[in-house]
């Protein structure tokens, strides 16, 4: 008895585990499934990540596809622009699976690459002719405003995620964007000529622009030292004239005598002038030489 | 023969009787060692369940495709961990690091990884080649050569991992979400170079370019929701080595006028204070001389309160005195004294005089 329990418990759980092989499937987190009855695809996708039931094949079969977002970029390749420029992108898409049971029928098997060929044909007319309708200056410009790259970008994925709608291809657009911009390589060569003459005029700007500041600055540098002197001149100016101001409140002294502050400030003047190095020439009029003619009498 | 028959008889039950013994003996043995196999089984089942992670990888454990432990927990460190058997559980292993980095692709001129370990560069063409030579065009439509570095960390390992792919299907890695970065970065070199002029990114707003693009790249990161967060965005930017020379002029007749500038600045400074000193010592040349004028002034005025009094008693007496002590002091310090006394019949005498001025003293630093 005690056998056969083991025996049973055994072949049970390997019946439960066989069972569970053709009556289960799981789906990972990444993953998207359709399940088919005789060939016929269910109403709803499978897409949460769990353990689901099904019968077995040939009644049911499970079809699992990546749902996760796919990194996609097409060929750089030329397209003109209004203004005729001829310009090279690359747009890099990140897409996915959107709805399985839709994706899987018009592909062969499902297949990415597929997709991605189909993705690739609709994206080069989409940026045919988005690109045709802006001028190069949409694309590169200095002033916010009128640089239309993210409004460029953002066209050219509505137009693409229009043509995977009506069509009905099971494919969305996460995120478009242009991935390379650039000109056709004999362009470069103009471009180039044209960026050293650009130089070539900032360099004699520069050595202008140098000298022109250099003189402003020193002329305006001995403009403001002569306003200074001046100002300073000015001020000694007035300072003088405070000290003769000043002076002239000695002046009622001198007026008690205006004879005497004459005579003091001539015998200053003699004094002062008559100092070294100087010469004199007197005759016997000139005191105290008047002693050589008349020595002073007596008074009676 | 009963006997033997009974022999005989009972001979074959005992053998049948040994020989199922025997098969029975067999089969229980067996079964011991079918139950230890069992539970060897088992447990060896359990023990498979063991697993380890490396210090360069994560590990995520999913039990019925699904990932264990929520969002931000899901990722299993280095260590040894365990899961239960597949298919109920499944570890799927990332090679991850801290930090991660990736370069842009789109704006540098073609080198092989011999040339840059060797610091060399390849001849530079009259022109670029688009499909191998990768440049942006600025807004003012030049060409330049960019390059930006990103560093990021997951931010979100379970939109990092379960919603990008990585090129093949049921593997799981960083590479879908390193390409979206990697293209996000292409992106924002582009975009920014398109609106930032060819001086700006070279020389006047390196920082400014950069941060523009550090900043682009943060916005589409978290735009196409990749899960990540940036922790760095390193640009770096060249002029087409066509043009390195003319270029290089440029900067130099740029630093050239900056040296003009900066010499009329100090020229300025020199000047300024200079005129500063003077005027200052005109000022104070000024100070002293109305000081020494009323001092003078002054003392002149006391003096002659003093004076006065003596000169009102005897004017001339007084004026006589003054002068001889005058003349006294006068007589002392004149160099030459003629004394030329008047002619005796009264007629005025002739004097020449021949003026020879000194010859100037010429100043030195001993004769000031």
């Amino acid at each position: 008895m005690k056998k056969n329990l083991i025996t049973i418990i055994i072949a049970a759980g390997l019946v439960v585990i066989f069972a569970l092989l053709l009556f289960t499937f799981q789906v990972r987190q990444s993953e998207v499934a359709v399940l088919t009855t005789f060939g016929k695809p269910a109403v709803n996708n499978i897409e949460d990540p769990n353990l689901y039931f099904k019968w077995p094949w040939p009644i049911q079969q499970v079809y699992r596809f990546d749902k996760r977002v796919q990194n996609f970029e097409d060929k750089y390749s030329e397209n003109l622009t209004a203004d005729n420029t001829m310009l090279l992108t690359s747009v890099y898409v990140g897409w996915r699976i959107s709805d399985a049971k839709e994706f899987f029928p018009k592909f062969a098997g499902g297949s990415v690459e597929a997709a991605q060929r189909q993705l690739e044909t609709i994206l080069r007319s989409a940026k045919a002719a988005v690109i045709g309708k802006h001028n190069l200056a949409d694309f590169v410009n200095a002033d916010p405003h009128q640089l239309k790259f993210e409004a460029i970008e953002s066209e050219i994925e509505n137009a693409v995620q229009n043509q995977l709608a009506t069509q009905n291809y099971g494919i969305s657009i996460e995120f478009l964007g242009i991935k390379k911009l650039g000109l056709p390589e004999s362009v470069t060569q103009t471009v180039f000529d044209r960026m050293k003459s650009e130089r070539q005029v900032l360099i004699s700007k520069w050595q202008y622009e140098g000298e022109a500041k250099a003189t402003e600055i020193k002329s305006t540098a001995e403009r403001q030292a002569a306003d200074v002197i001046a100002n300073a001149q000015a001020d000694a100016t007035r300072i003088e004239g405070q000290g003769v101001a000043e002076a002239a409140k000695t002046l009622s002294v001198f007026q008690q005598n205006p004879e005497l502050a004459i005579f003091q400030l001539q015998l200053g003047a003699l004094k002062n002038s008559l100092n070294q190095k100087s010469t004199l020439i007197l005759d016997e009029r000139t005191p105290p030489f008047s002693l050589f003619q008349n020595l002073p009498a007596n008074s009676k | 023969m009963s006997d033997i028959e009974h022999h005989d008889h009972s001979q074959p039950p005992e053998t049948q009787d040994a020989g199922s013994q025997a098969l029975a003996e067999a089969l229980r043995s067996s079964f011991v060692i079918v139950k230890i196999a069992l539970v060897a089984l088992v447990v060896m089942i359990f023990a498979a369940g063991f697993f380890t992670v490396g210090p360069q990888e994560k590990a995520v454990i999913l039990r019925f495709g699904k990932p264990q432990g929520g969002d931000q927990n899901m990722l299993l460190g280095a260590g040894l961990h365990w899961s239960l058997p597949y298919p109920i559980d499944e570890v799927i292993r990332i090679p991850i690091t801290e930090i991660q980095k990736v370069s842009s692709t789109v704006g540098w001129y073609a080198t092989t990884p011999e040339m840059e370990l060797a610091g060399t560069e390849p001849p530079a063409g009259p022109s670029l080649n688009p499909q191998i030579d990768g440049y942006v065009v600025t807004a003012d439509r030049n060409i330049i050569h960019t390059s930006a570095t990103v560093s990021y960390h997951i931010d979100d390992p379970g939109t990092a991992i379960f919603h990008f792919a990585g090129g093949t299907n049921r593997i799981f890695n960083l590479a879908g979400v390193s390409n979206a970065v990697q293209n996000a970065a292409n992106e924002a070199l582009i975009l920014t170079a398109a609106r930032f002029n060819v001086d700006d990114i070279l020389t006047a707003n390196v920082h400014g370019f950069e941060e523009a693009v550090g900043q682009r790249v943060n916005e589409l990161v978290e735009r196409e929701n990749l899960g990540v967060a940036i922790e760095q965005c390193q640009v770096k930017s060249i002029a087409p080595r066509q043009l390195k020379d003319v270029f290089e002029m440029v900067t130099t007749a740029r630093q050239n006028r900056d040296k003009l500038i900066n010499d009329a600045l100090s020229k300025q400074n020199q000047i300024l204070s200079e005129a500063g000193a003077q005027a200052a010592s005109i000022v104070n040349l000024a100070e002293s001389a109305r000081t020494r004028y009323v001092t003078a002034i002054t003392s002149d005025a006391a003096a002659f309160t003093e004076l006065l009094p003596k000169y009102e008693s005897n004017p001339n007496l007084f004026a006589q005195l003054e002068l001889a002590k005058a003349m006294t002091q006068i007589l002392t310090n004149v160099q030459d004294k003629i004394f030329l006394p008047q002619r005796a019949d009264g007629q005025p005498r002739e004097l020449r005089l021949q003026l020879n001025r000194e010859p100037p003293q010429p100043k030195s630093a001993a004769n000031p």
